[in-house]
């Protein structure tokens, strides 16, 4: 029986990363997965889909340029080739994870593991079955879209993000049932592909955990784009007839309707992938698993990181909790530190946000004041003819403290590292307002915002 | 020759300085850097140093003259050696323009002299400024121990032990805020920032979180206030014990739901015996107006009411012409109504005598504080089994204190001590009532 010292079980930008990160700090490491490398994150996430949302970008684009002068002749889509391309930078980028996990000697396990034992692991291989022990457990599986029990489902096909981009041809029509992250960007790949798109809601307002106004705007642009929009909306029934999908609903006023269409998107959150570890009796955080600052589970020697632990439930985020815990299972003290933490929403406009949000800003009751720069305001927007958006800066009066920065708007989600960086190094709206910014840019807006809260704090301060 | 000393020019604008005094004796040794003078322009006070070393061979002004810029205020040398003329008082000639031309040489940028130079440079001794820039010690934030807080190397030496580690911008701004000492700070890692945790942690003072004082909050601190310092406040205690009170409320506590839907609490039974008491004491029932004491026929009894961020004190009027089930019924329907905030003013005013009740929390007494213009408040604790003896025998009674604050301007001791006596031989025997 094969011994390690690490054993990553899940492959996806937590698993993967800590594997490398063990290898590195420590000896053996082998890592398990049971479909492909990468995970949710490359394989059915935010690579397959920003993949696809360049093709809507670039249709948008040229729809655009009409106005500029730029007349094109009539433009074909094939989706066929959109998605073979997808394919094609999905499998170069699962190849590269491959030759990273090699070059870092780590053993990789395509089967599918359970922790028999708190030390023990059986992998179902394609052939066989192999069992081999480790000192530490590092748990990454991740987790899967949430399919509601909606009455009719199971008499219903849908697609759930793991499978829409496997779709064969482009349809007429699509219900998304949730307007999260999810929801939203899948509304804009496919309404500027020309599908007819509706999202059902239950909140009150399209993306509810991220700022009001940045919601807002996105709900605007979707509408202008005729998507159909129903918040504080209840699915009923879904039934199949010969014409598609019929979903049965209850609107915010108490009406009762039926919406047909070719296809149905479920996007109403992701549940955790437990099978793993379901030997095992390891504490739970509501469905998740529960961990500390070090990711440590219930049992001390065990790990898990990723979507599986809950949280923001981002890749990124994934990635930085498996250095943390590859760290504490090499036996070196790490920290998770989630003061910092972008959140980027791939939509047209983009939204990127780092920090506190407004309303979470002044729930905390901090003396809280925010700052507005519209990119109307932005030559380079203007420039680019893209100027819906705006950048917020939210900030506390008593040391100037940067608490949280939201953008929405033209490449916000390459921008918002810069106030990542300052809240990191904990520079204050001061150090944001020094820092000579280039111009044209869209980033200055950054600067402008910066200064316009300190001006406003003197001006306070005078009168 | 003697080097000479410049009257130095410290911006732009500047055109000439006031020499407030000298700091350095003629035939005295100086060294490079030190401060040799002290001047004052327009903007600032700051010393003037030696710019070689030597022995301070000649004075050429005095305290209190005003010297243009860039001319001789003073010579350093060997001693015995020469040195140039007396001062030239020909202010006018020598304005700074004439003198531009030998720095322009130098390079083919043209100089703009810095303007803001001045502020950052606070008193220091030569070796303490060498120190300083050796280190890149901002000297502006180093503490001078010295005459007139001027810096020395020890201040500086100190400042570099202190500050070894560097802090985040966010950090020194709290730190600055708070007067917090940074030498003290110690971060978790050895080479790491001092983050804005590392400085928290030094605060004194854990943090707290303000909210106005304004609206009800304030009316109640200023009534509150001015009661206690307005009224020589006494209070006296005593217990009653409830035994037939709780029967009493048993057996009446169908009846009154049933008749109202409310459920009859302690509070009524107490209103309805303070009434009762204070028909016979009117001297409680009063109010201080000026010169001369209101003595009220009305009984009109106010309940104080927890609200939140403040406290108020609906009225029941007439408390001694109503049965407990009319009781009842208004005052639950006032207290909801205060915590509703739906009180109107009418509902708050005429009250001529406060009961205040904790006895739902584990408060056994308290001194309450009289609600002005009134002379008298009642403080009721909870009800408590408590051992007492009767007649040699030990039993165990639910006891229920009562505590009358009265304002010794109006009613005096005795009076005052005959009332709440009375109320308690009410309370403990309530079917008086009925007499």
């Amino acid at each position: 029986m094969k011994n390690y010292e690490v054993v990553v079980i899940g492959g996806g930008p937590g698993g993967y990363v800590a594997a490398e990160e063990a290898a590195k700090l420590c000896g053996s490491v082998a890592l398990i997965e049971n479909k492909y490398l990468g995970g949710t994150c490359l394989n059915s996430g935010c690579i397959p889909s920003k993949t696809l949302l360049r093709h809507s970008e670039v249709i948008e684009l040229m729809e655009k340029a009409k106005n500029w002068g730029i007349e094109f002749g009539s433009v074909s889509i094939s989706f066929e080739k959109m998605i073979s391309r997808k394919t094609t930078v999905v499998e170069n980028l699962r190849n590269g994870v491959a030759s990273l996990l090699r070059n870092a000697r780590v053993d990789v396990y395509n089967g599918t593991a359970i922790v028999e034992s708190n030390h023990q692991i059986n992998i179902e291989l394609k052939y066989g079955s192999e069992t081999i022990t480790a000192d530490k457990i590092i748990i990454a599986t991740g987790s899967k879209p949430f399919v509601p029990s909606i009455n009719g489902i199971e008499n219903v096909g849908y697609h759930t993000s793991d499978s829409i981009f496997e779709l064969a041809s482009l349809p007429q029509s699509l219900v998304i049932v949730g307007g999260g992250i999810i929801g939203v960007e899948f509304a804009c790949i496919f309404s500027a592909l020309n599908v007819e798109v509706t999202i059902i809601e239950m909140a009150d307002r399209l993306i509810s955990a991220e700022d009001g106004e940045a919601a807002d705007l996105i709900s605007k642009k979707l509408a202008k784009d005729k998507v159909n929009i129903l918040t504080s909306a209840k699915v009923q029934e879904l039934s199949q007839n010969e014409n598609g999908k019929m979903v049965r609903l209850e609107t915010k006023n108490g009406e009762h309707i039926s919406i047909q269409a070719d296809e149905l998107l479920l996007a109403s959150g992701r549940t955790p992938n437990l099978s793993v570890i379901s030997k095992l009796n390891l504490k739970k955080n509501g469905p998740f698993i529960a961990v500390n600052k070090q990711m440590e589970t219930s049992i001390p020697h065990i790990y898990a990181v990723g979507d599986v632990i809950g949280g923001w439930q981002l890749a990124h985020v994934a990635s930085a909790e498996g250095i943390v815990a590859a760290w504490n299972a090499c036996n070196l003290f790490k920290e998770i530190n989630y003061k910092v933490v972008p959140r980027c929403i791939y939509s047209s406009p983009e939204i990127a946000s780092v920090g506190l949000t407004e309303k979470e800003a002044k729930e905390k009751g901090k003396s809280v004041r925010t700052e507005m720069f519209h990119f109307r305001a932005s030559g380079k927007a203007m420039a680019m003819d893209e100027s819906t958006g705006f950048i917020k800066l939210i900030a506390d009066e008593t040391y100037n403290e940067i608490l949280g920065v939201t953008m929405v708007g033209p490449h916000v989600t390459e921008m918002i590292s810069e106030a990542s960086t300052l809240i990191l190094l904990e520079g204050t709206v001061n150090e944001l307002e020094a820092i000579i910014h280039p111009h044209p840019t869209l980033s200055e807006g950054i600067g402008e915002a910066a200064r316009a809260w300190l001006h406003k704090k003197k001006v306070h301060a005078m009168s | 020759m003697a080097e000479e000393l410049l009257m130095p020019k410290l911006g732009a604008t500047m055109e000439k300085g006031t020499i407030i005094g000298w700091l350095k004796n003629e035939g005295d040794q100086v060294e490079t850097g030190e401060p040799i003078l002290e001047i004052m322009t327009d903007k600032i006070n700051m010393e003037v140093e030696a710019t070689s070393s030597g022995i301070l061979l000649k004075k050429l002004y005095d305290q209190e003259e005003e010297v243009p810029v860039l001319v001789p205020i003073a010579y350093i040398g060997h001693a015995g050696e020469t040195y140039g003329s007396q001062p030239n008082k020909d202010i006018e000639k020598l304005l700074p323009e004439t003198k531009n031309g030998q720095e322009q040489e130098a390079s083919d940028e043209p100089k703009i002299p810095q303007t803001s130079l001045v502020h950052s440079k606070p008193r220091r001794t030569p070796a303490a400024l060498r120190l300083a820039n050796k280190h890149e010690v901002d000297l502006t934030m180093v503490k001078g121990s010295g005459p007139n807080n001027r810096i020395h190397l020890m201040d500086v030496e100190q400042f570099i032990n202190q500050n070894a580690k560097k802090m985040t911008p966010l950090a020194k701004k709290i730190a600055e805020d708070n007067d917090v000492d940074t030498g003290n700070l110690q971060t978790a890692s050895a080479n790491a920032k001092i983050g804005k945790v590392d400085v928290l942690r030094e605060l004194p003072t854990k943090r707290s979180r303000s909210v106005n004082y304004n609206g009800i909050r304030k009316v109640v601190g200023e009534r509150m206030s001015k009661s206690a310092s307005v009224a020589p406040h006494v209070t006296l205690h005593t217990e009653a014990d409830m035994t037939k009170a709780i029967e009493v409320r048993n057996l009446l506590l169908e009846k009154i739901k049933s008749k109202t839907g409310l459920r009859l609490s302690f509070t009524e039974i107490i209103v309805k015996s303070t009434a009762y008491a204070l028909k016979a004491h009117p001297m409680v029932n009063a109010s201080l107006n000026g010169n001369q004491i209101d003595i009220h026929t009305d009984i009109n009894i106010g309940l104080a009411v927890a609200v939140p961020n403040g406290l108020v004190v609906p009225v029941i009027r007439n408390a001694d012409e109503k049965g407990l089930a009319a009781l009842t019924e208004e005052s639950k329907k006032l207290a909801k109504n205060a915590r509703e905030n739906k009180l109107n003013s009418d509902d708050m005013s005429g009250g001529t005598f406060t009961i205040s009740n904790l006895g739902m929390y584990a408060v056994d007494s308290f001194t309450p504080i009289i609600n002005q213009p009134e002379s008298a408040i009642l403080g009721v604790g909870r009800i408590k089994e408590q051992v007492v003896s009767n007649n040699g025998s030990i039993e165990v009674r639910p006891q229920m204190s009562l505590s009358l604050s009265f304002d010794h301007r109006v009613i005096d001791g005795a009076p005052a001590a005959h009332f709440l006596t009375d109320l308690k031989e009410i309370l403990e025997n309530p079917y008086e009532l009925m007499v």
